[in-house]
């Protein structure tokens, strides 16, 4: 797991993938994702169960914790903001 | 699964024009099985705001079965299902009380969040303990008989 949290490329394409094996999102491909999107509303069009969900899944496979809303908005305002604010997360953590 | 039982009679105002209950007061009876279930648990509405947090639905589905009709008594049966996120799923079954057919089943979910509009992902402190004697409890083998099915309604 290390190795993909410091390599930010293989960390965006690991996320795009958790997130559409977590929610089971139908028709939705890792390309078809922009890293640059908020995940929520406009963007991916995720919910607030969604984001229980991932929280959930992060938690499980990195160990980092996402307490609240307000965490979350930033955590979630896109792909590579999720990237940047586990590889600092994961690295306090160790 | 460990059920709590609430006991309620379709009043004479609560059926509609062809003699059923109205669709929608099944919902309140949702209402009546939630309460009685959280009041054992220290979680009522206004003691989760005491602790900093409401609870609001952002899903339900009722599934309904067999009609009641006005001065029929029912049970409504209530529990939780253990969560996998920080969210709370309620189910309901509503049974006619004389020979316990299902009339009715259905399932809300309910978010935290603090009252300040928040939303939290992680239980923690108090609310965390009260919600997972809630959850404990309902786990438990269940004490009450389940609904029957495929039964005539009416004798």
């Amino acid at each position: 797991m290390k190795e993909i949290v410091n390599n930010s490329e293989a960390l965006c394409e690991f996320l795009k993938k958790m997130i559409i094996e977590t929610l089971k999102l139908e028709g939705v491909t890792i390309e078809g994702i922009d890293s640059n999107v908020p995940l929520f509303r406009k963007g991916l069009g995720l919910d607030s169960i969604d984001a229980l969900e991932l929280v959930v899944a992060i938690e499980k496979i990195f160990n980092v914790i996402i307490e609240d809303e307000e965490v979350g908005k930033k955590a979630f305002a896109s792909i590579n903001a999720l990237a940047k604010f586990i590889q600092k997360k994961y690295k306090q953590g160790k | 699964m460990q059920w709590i039982e609430t006991e309620e009679v379709v009043r004479f105002n609560e059926v509609d024009e062809w003699g059923m209950a109205w669709y929608g007061h099944y919902m309140a009876w949702f209402e009546v099985g939630r309460l009685s279930l959280l009041r054992r648990f220290d979680l009522l509405p206004k003691q989760m705001v005491y602790l900093g947090y409401i609870a609001p639905v952002i899903s339900l589905r009722c599934d309904f079965k067999s009609p009641a009709g006005s001065g029929d008594r029912i049970v409504i049966r209530t529990t939780v299902v253990k969560p996998e996120v920080a969210a709370l799923t309620f189910k309901f079954e509503i049974l006619l009380k004389e020979n316990r057919t299902l009339l009715a089943h259905g399932e809300t979910t309910q978010v935290l969040l603090t009252t300040n509009k928040k939303m939290i992902y992680r239980l923690t402190g108090e609310l965390e303990k009260r919600i997972s004697n809630l959850v404990n409890y309902c786990l438990q083998k269940s004490t009450t008989p389940p609904f029957r099915a495929g039964l005539e309604k009416r004798k």
